[in-house]
Formats: structure tokens, C-alpha cells, sequence
């Protein structure tokens, strides 16, 4: 929390309540409207007053909220300044006064919800103005009877408003000890604070606050009044306040002693008030400043009043001496104390879970050797010359140096021929520019670099075959062939008569199978469409009927069962001679069509039903119907299904329609200025 | 000496280079201007060659290196590794891996002698990493990230992590990789350091939104800041 939420100087006043219901009222008088008469209707008059009475507690209510949210709510605070408060403003007190407020703020609500309803019953304009009266009276007397209250917080309010600024969570430095030891006069040396420093006992009767600057932070040094060393029951408002700041802030405490007693305490009244107060610096970092070095330094105080302070240093409390009259020793205690609670803080963040998360990054990991292993960085030497001339410098010798290596690097570099860049190559040739990607090859020979190189050949992955020991192998494998050779193992004589026979027929056989294939496969009705069943079937029957039409005596299609279809009764099953005939050449077409049969089967017929009947029937064009008479039928139907569409057809929203001709209201009535068409 | 760069707008250097102290490699690309910034760091020393991995130009992300070697995934083209064995010198060894996890460089974090892998990396991907690229090598994760390549760099004298590493695990990573290390950032807060940077044991290379913050802390880890200034001991300097 930053030190603004700690700014007490923003609330608002709070009226005395004499001014408060003045306010209050006036305020009605101007907002409200004022002017009402007798002769309004009822209901106005009502109205009229019911707005002044609302008006007025809405008023009421919104000026005693402010009280309530603006003033600090001692739980919500830091617990610093709840002490504080409970010390100088008693928290009783405070509560209770808050809470009367509160309370009064709700009365006063309640009041206006009752003569509001009140006021609905009213039935004339004096009746309505008396209960309006009643009403601003009441919260009025309400308001005076917390009078005192107001009173308090106000005060308090004005007591709040000059309180130091103090921000209990950051960097504080905490002043104390008895009074007059010396305390002011540190923080006056230490902090542009101006506090009060006379030769009297309780010269600084409340805190004061600081600022102070190191290792360019902030730092809050708090004078505390000076307190005498009796149990906390008797301790005064002052000393309260001294015990109050040290109990609660999180500083670093410096306890002022003074070992020439000029003070008027004795250097062991200052040791025991130290051991009695020593709780509340419990876990807090602690410095005894012992002042006043110019009349009695430490070496000069008695052995045991030295011992006592060597027995407090082996604690871990610093003890440093100074003395503000000559300035000796302020600024190293200032340090000294920053210095120490700056540790604590920052040992204090570091234990915090959410700062261990980030901690790791502030951390350089150095490796503990596990094996004698050396794993020596790699630079080349080009890279180190490179890397010598750019190294940022500091001082006079390293200038000097860093210009005598440059020199020994421009010497290098002007034998190493100029590098032109990919880059600069790319702004020279613009558009014409492209990656050449063989010119980074490394190559044995720098000449092989553009060679041809095919990446498939004769349809493979040259890829796949690439070995790296080829021509090893290559040699190897020639060797042994040679001496193969040698051996005489691919000579032909082995083979004697019998195999050759057997040779000889078997390939006899592969040339006669191969006939028989090439047969089977014309014969085979590859690719020509085939009618489904059903239609082969009423095909055969139409053509049956039809031959029983001609009246012929029929002998060609003499079948034993009617299912056959055309392939089987092409092949025959009729022992008719010349349908042997057509048998024999039907064979070398591999495909006799449908008319070729009827043609043989209606021999005799007329020409030209021979003729007729010749013509091509596609049935896959007529769309799968045999005859016109048929086709004529199905378009009859088909003429039939659509006519019922048109007799549903029903006007639609698509339809262009125009609901009324000439709209009577256009056409009727006077003209304005001589118009006589309005669109 | 570290530098900023970019690659056509990205700022993830580290996924469009890969940088090691005997090579360079770097994505085409329509403009040079990335090429050109390794050539003119590193180029007089040793090669910076154009390529691309299975026609992407995520090449950083995709291959893993060091001095010895180069490991690219299967889904490397013959062309490509025809390319890559062409340009890069002799004594450094190139293989191709089938391996699952093929995007090799976010897998694999290595400089030349330790290299840190993915905890599910394949057995014989392991060995043929021990044997190309001459390392120990070590199932780990950075801030409880298995894909080590992307959360760190790594060089042969220091290493920068992902900025989730608790203590305990920085020091346990040191003392595998026998670098000092530092939990950052690069490319202003962006915790994908293997993705933002490549570093090799002379230069480094970061994306321009590096904070120059950032960059004294890379200067610094990676050993490129004279003793004086250096936040480390001589000896690792």
C-alpha cells in the first residue's frame, strides 16, 4: 500500500449541527420548487410537499454518509495507525460516534418513509404544509441531539488532518529513547524535518516525520517523543504514541542513549528502559546510537557501562557513537542503519514465496566439476581477430591498446580479400537476383561445382544408389566375375538332349496357351453395355409375340425355356441348318446385335417390314421404351403428371400482382398547390 | 558480440539458423538480408550456407549440430542433404535420422561436448547423437519442458534457460553441462530461448526486439564481455 492511502487530509468537514440543519434546509428551499396554491388539485399540493420532505432526507442522508465512508474505519487501516487513533482519539469513543451517525441516517430515512405516507391522507394544502413541518422539525431536532458527536469528529477530523504523513510499509528509520537524549536533533541533521529542539524534557510531544536520501531511494526517519522507563498502564498519551510507531512499523530502531547524562537520567535508567522496551524491537534491526560523543565518548564512559555495550554489540546490535552537536559520526549512522534494514528487507522479500519464484533469475548457476574432462570453448582463430577490434573499452591503456589492435586488425583484414555479401550481390542485380546455392559448395575440385548432377535416372532415385564405396565394390564384383569367367562356370555345353526336348515342347505349349488367350479375350464382351434381365426378358417376349402376330410357322426361336437370352440363342440351341450357318459366322463377330437375329428369324417376311425392322433400335436412347406407340403413351402420361401441377399453381408472393388498380385515396379530394399526382 | 536480426519480420532467429562453430546454416528466403548478417559475423570463418529441410525454412528448428556434426530428420529431400554434405566441410558429419520426434532442434539442446535431449527420444537416436556429434548425452527437461532445444541455448561457455527454472534445476543442468547458466529472457520477455537466439562460442545472434537488457545478459553468460565487466569468474571467462 503506497503512502496515499494513508492521506487523512481529504475528509471532508463536518458541520456543527446548528450549521448542519441550516444547511440541510436551505439547500430545500433552493432545489424545491416553492410556489403552491390552494386552488391546485389535491394531488399536486401532495406531490408538492412529498418532494420537499424527500428532497430534504435524501439530503440528510447523503451529507451523514459521507461522514461515515470518508472517515478511516479503524479495521480497514493499517494496524500503526489504529493504535494511534485508539491512543489519541480513544476507539470507543470514535466508534460509538461513528456509529450514532449511522444510526441517525437511518432514523432519518424512516422519519421520511412515515410522513410520506402521511402525506398521501392529507386532503388540503394546510394539512399537507403542517406535516411537511412536522417532518423538516423532526429530523432537525434529530440532528441537534448529536450535537456532540459532530463536535468530536470534527475534531478529530482536524487532529487527523495534520498527522504525519507516515507510510508504515516502506524504508523507516525509528528514532527513541528517553527524552532529551538527542532524538530531534538527529532527525533535524539527518532530514530537512524541522523539529522542535529545546533543553527540556518532552520538547516533542507527537511523531514527526523525515525524509531522507540514500543510494538514491527514500528513506522515512520518525522522531518519536521521548519515553520514560515505567510499565505501559502508566504511560502517558506522548509515550504512547513513542510505543505505538515502535510497535508496529517494520523499521530499523535506533535507540538514542546519552552516556553524559546531561539528560537527567542516569546512564542505567537508559539500559533498563532499554531491556524493558526490548519486546517490540523483537525480529527488527537495531542500532544503540549513543550521542553526545563531544562531552563523553564511549571509551571515556565507566568499564561496565563499556562492557555493557561490547555485551549488546556480541548480540548483534550495532553500537555506534555521534554526536549531532558536532556532526561527528551522523552520517555513518544514517549508513550504518540503512544499510542494515536494507539487508533485513531484502532477507525478509527473499523468504516470500512469490519473490523465491522470481529469485532464479537473478541467479548464475556456476558448475561444479564432475570429471577431469576439459571442455575448452572453440573459437578460430579468424573469429578472435574479428572479435578483438570490437570489444567496448574503458580508460586510457585500453584505448591505447584497443587502437594498437585495430591497427593490427586493419593490417589482417586488408590481406583478406574484401567480402562482398549476399546482400550487397542482391541490391546490385535487383530483380535478377537468385540464390546461387551451388556456390557455397566446398568441394575437392572447385571446378566440379557446376557439374550436371540428374536427380532421377532411367526412372530411379539416383539418391538411393549413391554409396560412397562404389568404386570399390564395382572393382570388387568385376573381379570375381573375371575369374568366373576363368573358371569356365558359364559355358554352355551342360545341357545334353533330353532338357532340350523338354525346352522345346514347353515352348510350344506357352505359344498355344498364348493363342487361347487372345481368343478368349475377343470373344469376351468388354466394355458393351449389358441389359438388365428384366428387359432381355420382355424383349424376347415381345419378339415372340410378334412372330405369333405374323402368323408363321416359327422355327428359329424355337426355345425350350422362354428365360433364354439373346447370347444363348445366337449360339443355338435349334438344330436348324441354316441357322448352323449363321452360327458358323456369328462366331467370328464376336458380337451379334439383337436385329441381327430377328433379320435371320423373319426370313420370308415382306421387304419392307424386312426394312423396318432393320432400322437400328437404340433402347438406351428411346430412354429404355421398344416402340412409338409406347413412347406415345408414356408421353400422354407424362403430359397427364404435369397438368395436375398447373392445376395446384396458386398464386404466390413471387407473383407480380397489383392489389388495387387506382387506390381511392389518390384520386379523391382537393389538390394542395395544383399537383394532381402525388408519386 | 551479440547482434540483433530478423528474418523477413519474425523475430524467432533460432528457428530460421542454426549456428555452430564450424558452420552456419540459414533459411532461404526472398531477401538476404538475414544471410548477410551471418555472413558478415561469421562468414570469414567459417561456412554460412543456404538450405532448406524438407522444403521449410524452419531449418533451426528442424536440425540439430555442433562442431562435429549435423543431425537433420527424415524428412530431409536427397537434394537438400546432397546440399548440406556439399557445402558443410569435410570433417563435420551429416545424418539423417528416422526418428518421431523430427523436429531435431527442438529436441536437442548441444553445444560440443554435452548434449541435453528429450526424455522420450528414440534409443538409436541417441547413440547415432553420442556418435556424430562427438557428446554425452542426457535426458533432461528445463522448468519441466521437455522440449529442451527450445527453452535454452547453449554454448561451450554458458548457457542461457528458460526463466521457470528453479535453482535447484539450474544447478543441476550446470553441472551436466559444465557452463555456467543464467535463467532470461530474449525478444523482450519471450521464454522460447532456443527460438529467439543462435549462439555459437564467439557471437551471438538475437531477434530485434531483444531489450538491451537482454543482449548485457546474453554478452555476459556467453562469455563475449571483457573479464572486468563480467559478472563471472576468470576462469570461466
Amino acid at each position: 500500500m503506497s503512502g496515499k492511502a494513508y492521506n487523512f487530509k481529504s475528509i471532508t468537514v463536518v458541520p456543527k449541527a446548528s450549521d448542519f440543519v441550516d444547511i440541510v434546509l436551505s439547500k430545500t428551499q433552493r432545489k424545491t420548487p416553492t410556489v403552491v396554491h390552494k386552488g391546485y388539485a389535491i394531488s399536486r399540493i401532495r406531490n408538492f410537499y412529498v418532494r420537499k420532505v424527500k428532497f430534504t432526507a435524501q439530503s440528510f442522508h447523503d451529507k451523514l454518509d459521507t461522514i461515515i465512508t470518508e472517515f478511516p474505519k479503524l479495521d480497514d487501516v493499517h494496524p500503526f495507525y489504529a493504535d494511534l487513533m485508539n491512543v489519541l482519539y480513544d476507539k470507543d469513543h470514535y466508534k460509538i460516534a461513528l456509529g450514532q451517525i449511522n444510526s441517525a441516517k437511518h432514523m432519518i430515512d424512516n422519519l421520511a418513509k412515515d410522513y410520506v405516507r402521511l402525506l398521501k391522507y392529507g386532503d388540503s394544502l394546510y394539512r399537507c404544509k403542517q406535516l411537511k413541518r412536522a417532518a423538516l422539525g423532526r429530523m432537525a431536532t434529530l440532528m441537534r441531539k448529536h450535537k456532540s458527536s459532530l463536535e468530536y469528529l470534527e475534531q478529530v477530523r482536524q487532529h487527523l488532518s495534520r498527522l504525519p504523513s507516515i507510510d508504515p510499509n516502506t524504508r523507516t528509520l525509528l528514532v527513541t529513547g528517553f527524552p532529551n537524549v538527542g532524538k530531534s536533533s538527529f532527525v533535524n541533521k539527518v532530514t530537512r524535518a524541522d523539529v522542535e529542539v529545546q533543553p527540556y524534557a518532552f520538547t516533542t510531544k507527537s511523531l514527526f516525520v523525515g525524509h531522507t536520501d540514500y543510494q538514491y531511494l527514500r528513506w522515512q526517519v520518525i522522531d518519536t517523543p521521548g519515553i520514560l522507563d515505567h510499565p505501559l498502564e502508566q504511560r502517558n498519551t506522548i509515550e504512547m504514541q513513542a510505543i505505538t510507531a515502535l510497535a508496529h512499523l517494520r523499521a530499523c530502531v535506533l535507540y538514542v542513549m546519552d552516556l553524559s547524562q546531561q539528560c537527567g537520567f542516569t546512564v542505567e535508567q537508559q539500559f533498563s528502559l532499554f531491556e524493558n522496551i526490548k519486546p517490540l524491537f523483537a525480529k527488527k534491526p537495531l542500532a544503540i546510537i549513543v550521542n553526545k560523543a563531544d562531552t563523553m565518548k564511549i571509551e571515556d564512559a565507566p568499564a561496565e557501562v563499556q562492557e555493557r555495550l561490547k555485551a549488546y554489540e556480541a548480540e548483534g546490535i550495532s553500537v555506534l557513537s555521534m554526536s549531532t552537536l558536532t556532526e561527528e559520526g551522523v552520517a555513518q549512522v544514517k549508513n550504518a542503519a540503512c544499510d542494515k534494514l536494507m539487508t533485513y528487507r531484502i532477507e525478509s522479500k527473499t523468504r516470500n514465496p512469490a519473490m523465491q519464484a522470481s529469485l532464479n533469475k537473478l541467479n548464475v548457476t556456476l558448475p561444479r566439476p564432475r570429471d577431469n574432462k576439459a571442455r575448452p570453448a572453440f573459437i578460430p582463430e579468424g573469429a578472435l581477430n574479428k572479435r578483438m577490434g570490437r570489444v567496448p573499452t574503458k580508460g586510457r591503456t585500453q584505448r591505447e591498446q584497443k587502437k594498437q589492435r585495430n591497427e593490427e586488425r586493419k593490417e589482417l583484414l586488408a590481406q583478406m580479400p574484401k567480402r562482398k555479401l549476399a546482400r550487397d550481390l542482391q541490391e546490385e542485380l535487383r530483380e535478377e537476383y537468385s540464390v546461387d546455392l551451388r556456390k557455397e559448395w566446398d568441394l575437392e575440385d572447385a571446378s566440379w561445382r557446376y557439374d550436371e548432377i540428374p536427380e532421377i535416372l532411367d526412372g530411379k532415385n539416383v539418391a538411393d544408389f549413391v554409396d560412397p564405396d562404389i568404386d570399390e565394390k564395382l572393382r570388387q564384383l568385376e573381379e570375381e566375375e573375371a575369374s568366373r569367367k576363368a573358371a569356365g562356370e558359364y559355358d554352355s555345353e551342360s545341357e545334353d538332349e533330353d532338357t532340350k526336348a523338354v525346352r522345346a515342347r514347353a515352348l510350344l505349349l506357352r505359344e498355344r496357351r498364348n493363342m487361347f488367350r487372345v481368343a478368349s479375350q475377343r470373344k469376351s464382351k468388354r466394355n458393351a453395355p449389358v441389359l438388365p434381365i428384366k428387359i432381355r426378358r420382355r424383349l424376347a417376349e415381345a419378339e415372340e409375340r410378334r412372330l405369333a402376330r405374323l402368323n408363321r410357322p416359327k422355327h428359329a426361336t424355337d426355345d425350350d425355356d422362354g428365360d433364354s437370352d439373346y447370347d444363348e440363342d445366337t449360339r443355338g440351341r435349334s438344330m436348324d441348318a441354316d441357322e448352323d450357318a449363321s452360327r458358323a459366322a456369328s462366331r467370328s463377330r464376336s458380337r451379334t446385335p439383337l436385329r441381327a437375329k430377328s433379320k435371320k428369324t423373319v426370313k420370308g417376311v415382306a421387304p419392307e417390314a424386312a426394312a423396318r425392322r432393320k432400322k437400328p433400335v437404340s433402347l438406351r436412347a428411346a430412354g429404355g421404351v421398344q416402340s412409338s406407340t409406347l413412347k406415345k403413351a408414356s408421353k400422354k402420361m407424362q403430359r397427364l403428371g404435369f397438368r395436375k401441377i398447373n392445376y395446384m399453381g396458386r398464386q404466390g408472393e413471387a407473383d407480380r400482382h397489383i392489389h388495387v388498380k387506382m387506390p381511392k385515396f389518390l384520386y379523391t379530394g382537393k389538390r394542395g398547390v395544383g399537383k394532381a399526382d402525388y408519386r | 558480440m551479440a547482434v540483433r536480426a530478423q528474418y523477413e519480420g519474425s523475430n524467432d532467429v533460432g528457428v530460421f539458423a542454426t549456428l555452430t562453430n564450424s558452420y552456419c546454416l540459414t533459411a532461404l528466403g526472398a531477401s538476404e538480408n538475414f544471410h548477410s548478417v551471418f555472413e558478415s559475423e561469421v562468414g570469414e570463418v567459417i561456412p554460412v550456407v543456404h538450405c532448406s529441410i524438407a522444403g521449410t525454412s524452419i531449418i533451426g528448428r528442424l536440425t540439430a549440430g555442433n562442431r562435429h556434426g549435423l543431425i537433420v530428420p527424415n524428412s530431409t529431400t536427397d537434394q537438400e542433404l546432397q546440399h548440406i554434405r556439399n557445402a558443410l566441410p569435410d570433417a563435420v558429419k551429416v545424418v539423417r535420422v528416422e526418428e518421431r520426434l523430427s523436429a531435431l532442434g527442438n529436441v536437442i539442446a548441444c553445444n560440443d561436448y554435452v548434449a541435453l535431449v528429450h526424455p522420450d527420444l528414440d534409443r538409436e537416436t541417441e547413440e547415432i547423437i553420442m556418435d556424430t556429434l562427438n557428446v554425452e548425452v542426457f535426458r533432461q527437461t528445463i522448468a519441466d519442458n521437455v522440449l529442451v532445444g527450445s527453452y535454452c541455448a547453449l554454448s561451450n561457455r554458458g548457457g542461457l534457460i528458460h526463466p521457470g527454472t528453479s535453482v535447484t534445476d539450474q544447478d543441476e543442468l550446470s553441472s551436466l553441462l559444465q557452463i555456467p547458466l543464467v535463467a532470461g529472457t530474449v525478444n523482450r520477455g519471450s521464454d522460447v530461448i532456443g527460438a529467439g537466439m543462435v549462439v555459437n562460442d564467439w557471437v551471438a545472434v538475437c531477434g530485434m526486439d531483444t531489450t538491451s537488457t537482454e543482449l548485457a545478459v546474453i554478452d555476459q553468460i556467453f562469455g563475449f564481455q571483457e573479464q572486468q565487466q563480467s559478472f563471472l569468474p576468470a576462469e570461466f571467462l
